[in-house]
């Protein structure tokens, strides 16, 4: 009767495959002009929900970037981060990141607000964002 | 024998006694043997196994108890927690229906979420999903992506479109499996009315069931514990043990969550969970607000894993300490039992050597009866208590009175057990409180403590005589042995032990002399006359060593010219304290004990060198007659001594001459002959003394190669009454027929003890060859012979 999440694996490696696919380039995180420069731990951090001074935001979970992003920095697949999250809501010591459309409303909110955080493209880039870690 | 061992007894009930009585000093005595080691150590051990054990068990106990303590209280809090976030989770969710059931309501269903949205009023996407349904069941917005066209074929949908509209309580639908991923989801729905009241459809919100068990902490749950949420229709909305997450199981409500336990009141019980079988220590709450409870449950295995493990640790901890214990106290206790056993041993041989000695010391190793020195004691002790009971007692010595001959012909063996088989009949004819030892060689001794009358004493040893006298059977033969018994008694014959012995030891002598197998009692007389031959025969064996022997010479003489022709040598003791003492007074003393031997060969050595000496000073050759008793005749070293005093002192063997009583002629003639046959073989002459006393004959004579004979003084003493020959022809003398008889058988006749002129006259008128006799010389000491001599040689 019951299914555990293990068995659920399978399925997110075949949707990492499939979005890996997709990805051309690097994805980059990216904040404010006045941002530094940060490790791929702190981001990690702040994507786990384990470091609240950031910010973060997300793209949609049909995003192959979103996907690679969670895959290169957290090694963790959708599953999982969900789990991440879903114990962080029930225990009451988070919300996941917030969600936005594409690359574009991310730079938008980037540019708006110094403590925001998101991943694009490298080929999104623009003078607007300014690159605190390369993810390759 | 038997009051030996009572006085060795009487020691040893002594000493038993010893021992403090009364009760405390009984359980002294016994708490006294607790601390021997053997025992010791084995109850020191249980005494330790047991403090051990219960302080193990005792240990093993707080601990299980604290344990559950602890898993209760923690389960309780756990749920306290969990039920805060439970409770949460869902007013969230509901807040979310309301908000949008509210907005759709208000702004028409296709806007509501997007402007929610817009607004950040709903719930992340990445775990829930709302949608907006309408009247028909046509799914008209959704947060997710994808999601069904329609859902009026589900039971919400239905329940909620038929329900009354004032019922606006939230719909908890059982779980159901998202065909797609397979995953549990949880449903909650709102009703939404319209303006009239009438149904305009349900707003959704869907969650993954393992939500609601995301809080689950495998720190303080255990991979085996237990968090879920249980609607109140019995079906788990979502239950998770360690990774697991499950949901829809229907379990029996009641028995779970107990109804109305909404309070704080209900117990963390432990029991087998219904759902799983696992045991656990579970506590579960009813929610008010919602038809769910919330359960916790932590493992009892898991929980006191640690007390099992601690407990296993415990008990083999004091497993090995027992071995360890075990084995310490039963080394020590064998080791000291083997020692003490050993000790036991070691004293109980020394006990028994110690007897072994003792019995060795006071026993007679052949009959096994006490020795002279334990009869000695026995008689000290009896005499004491017959002292002090005024009582009398006896003392019976005995001797057997052939044993000597017993020994020597049938040997040492046979006397031996001879002397066995006497000891045992002395024993059987004698009463328990009598004692018999055996003083040594053929001597026994008796003691008759209880002594009624002196006549019972006399019954004793004829009784023992009688005993004795049957035949005893020694090497296959039969033998008859008498014994001879001295008794004396206490208090009459003497106070002390050695007096006692030594009168009854008189006693025994004579009986002996009183022809044997007879017994004596003691008196003063026979003391008297023994102590005088006891001393004489003490003294007898001095002399020699002291020098108190002399010789004496009487001169014999030619009859027709009168000259000395010859000397008899004659012994005298010159006892100092009694003065010179006469030959028959302790010559038969000596011949009794030997002593003659060498008395006589002193004699004859002393003799021939006088005569050496005379031969020296120039005096002319004499003869030199030496006396030979019966024991010196037969002693078998005779030849050998004569030959050697010889050749020692130069003799001449001729002019010795060696006179032998008369009887050595008729008893045993063939050993005489024999030795006679010696004597003549060296050339010495040999003279018959005495003679005439024995009426030995004529034909008896002839046998023998004698030189001469000495008649006997009772016939010259006859004939100087008068009665010489020739005045009386009528009235033959007999000392003319010996001298006839001598001269016819060519032997040289000589008169001694002539004492007067008519004898002498007599025997130079009978030609008697030699006389000797106080009428010419009585014996003289050697000075006054040598004058004598050296006036006979001036004379010429």
């Amino acid at each position: 009767m019951s299914i555990s999440f293990p068995l659920r694996a399978s399925s997110a490696i075949l949707a990492l495959t499939i979005a890996s696919r997709v990805i051309a380039g690097d994805i980059v995180v990216v904040m404010g002009p006045s941002a530094t420069a940060m490790t791929r731990d702190q981001i990690a951090n702040i994507y786990l929900g384990r470091s609240t001074v950031l910010k973060p935001v997300d793209l949609p979970e049909s995003s192959a970037v979103r996907a690679a992003f969670y895959k290169k920095v957290t090694n963790r697949d959708a599953d999982q981060i969900k789990t991440v999250w879903s114990r962080l809501t029930f225990t009451g010591q988070g919300q996941p990141p917030k969600v936005l459309p594409d690359a574009a409303a991310i730079k938008k909110v980037l540019a708006a607000d110094p403590k925001a955080i998101g991943y694009i493209e490298k080929s999104e880039v623009d003078a607007t964002v300014k690159i605190v870690l390369t993810v390759d | 024998m038997n009051a030996a061992e009572n006085s060795f007894e009487d020691t040893s009930t002594m000493r038993a006694r010893m021992p403090p009585q009364g009760a405390g000093a009984l359980i002294l005595e016994r708490l006294g043997h607790v601390t021997d080691p053997h025992l010791l150590f084995p109850l020191l051990a249980v005494l330790i196994l047991i403090i051990l054990w219960a302080a193990t068990l005792h240990l093993i106990h707080v601990e299980r108890a604290g344990a559950q303590g602890t898993a209760q209280t923690s389960v309780r809090k756990l749920l306290d927690t969990y039920q805060a976030q439970v409770v949460r989770a869902l007013r969230e969710i509901d807040q979310t229906l309301k908000v949008v059931q509210f907005t759709a309501e208000t702004d028409g269903n296709q806007v509501a979420l997007p402007e929610l949205q817009d607004r950040s009023l709903l719930p992340p996407t990445l775990l829930f999903t709302v949608s907006v349904i309408d009247a028909r069941g046509a799914v008209v917005a959704s947060t997710a992506a994808v999601h069904p066209a329609t859902v009026n074929d589900t039971s919400y949908f239905a329940s909620l479109r038929d329900r009354p509209a004032a019922n606006q309580d939230i719909w908890v639908d059982p779980p159901h499996r998202e065909s797609k991923s397979g995953e549990w989801k949880l449903l909650f729905s709102r009703r939404m009315n319209a303006r009239d009241g009438s149904f305009a459809g349900v707003v959704t919100e869907t969650v993954d069931a393992a939500y609601f068990v995301s809080g689950y902490e495998p720190s303080m749950l255990g991979l085996e514990g237990v968090l879920g949420v249980l609607g109140t229709d019995g079906i788990f909305r979502a239950r998770r043990s360690g990774d697991a997450v499950s949901a829809g199981e229907t379990v029996d409500y009641a028995s779970v969550v107990h109804p109305g336990s909404g309070g704080e009141d209900l117990p963390v019980f432990l029991a087998a969970n219904p759902w799983d079988g696992v045991r656990r220590y579970t506590n579960s709450r009813e929610l008010y607000d919602f038809p769910l409870a919330v359960i916790v449950g932590v493992s009892e295995q898991e929980q006191l894993a640690t007390t099992s493990h601690d407990r296993r640790i415990y008990l083999e901890r004091a497993g090995l300490a027992s071995a360890v214990v075990i084995l310490l106290a039963a080394i020590l206790g064998r080791s000291s039992w083997q020692l003490l056993q050993s000790r036991r041993l070691a004293s109980a041989a020394k006990v028994e050597y110690a007897e072994r000695v003792e019995y060795l010391a006071y026993h007679d190793g052949l009959s096994g009866l006490p020795n002279r020195s334990l009869f000695s004691k026995i008689l000290t002790r009896s005499i004491k208590l017959s002292r002090r009971h005024q009582r009398r007692l006896a003392v019976l010595f005995l001797d057997l009175d052939r044993f000597k001959q017993i020994n020597d012909t049938l040997g040492h063996e046979a006397g031996d057990q001879l002397l066995q088989e006497v000891a045992r009949r002395l024993e059987s004819c004698l009463r328990d409180s009598d004692t018999v030892a055996r003083l040594g060689g053929d001597e026994f001794v008796v003691l008759l403590p209880e002594l009624g009358s002196g006549e019972y004493a006399a019954v004793v040893a004829q009784k023992i005589l009688t005993l004795l006298a049957e035949p005893f059977v020694l090497v296959g033969q039969e033998f008859r042995v008498t014994a001879s018994i001295g008794i004396c008694t206490y208090p009459e014959d003497g106070q002390d032990e050695q007096t006692l012995t030594k009168h009854a030891d008189i006693a025994m002598y004579q009986a002996k002399e009183e022809g044997k197998n007879n017994f004596q009692f003691y008196s003063e007389k026979l003391n008297a006359n023994s102590l005088e031959r006891l001393s004489l025969e003490s003294s007898l064996r001095h002399a020699l060593e002291r020098n108190e022997f002399l010789l004496y010479y009487q001169a014999k003489r030619d009859t027709a010219s009168g000259r000395i022709t010859g000397m008899e040598a004659l012994l005298r003791w010159e006892h100092p304290d009694l003065g010179i003492v006469a030959p028959m007074q302790f010559i038969p003393v000596a011949e009794e004990t030997g002593l003659i031997v060498p008395i006589g060969k002193w004699v004859l050595k002393t003799a021939c060198l006088q005569n050496v000496a005379w031969h020296n000073q120039g005096i002319p050759d004499l003869s030199m007659a030496v006396n030979l008793t019966a024991r010196q005749f037969s002693d078998e070293n005779l030849l050998a001594d004569i030959a050697g005093i010889l050749r020692e002192t130069g003799m001449q063997p001729s002019l010795l001459e060696l006179e032998i009583t008369e009887s050595l002629l008729i008893n045993d003639v063939n050993k005489t002959l024999r030795i006679m046959a010696g004597l003549k073989a060296m050339g010495i002459r040999i003279a018959v003394d005495d003679f005439g006393t024995c009426y030995s004959s004529l034909s008896t004579l002839r046998q023998f190669p004698l030189d001469a004979i000495k008649i006997d003084r009772s016939f010259i003493r006859d004939v100087s009454s008068a009665s010489i020959a020739h005045l009386h022809p009528e009235k033959p003398d007999l000392a003319d027929a010996i001298i006839a008889m001598g001269r016819s058988l060519s032997l040289t006749v000589v008169a001694q003890g002539v004492e007067t002129k008519e004898q002498a006259d007599y025997l130079r008128v009978h030609a008697c060859d030699e006389v000797q006799g106080f009428y010419y010389n009585k014996p003289l000491p050697t000075e006054q012979v040598t004058a004598l001599l050296q006036d006979q040689k001036g004379s010429g």
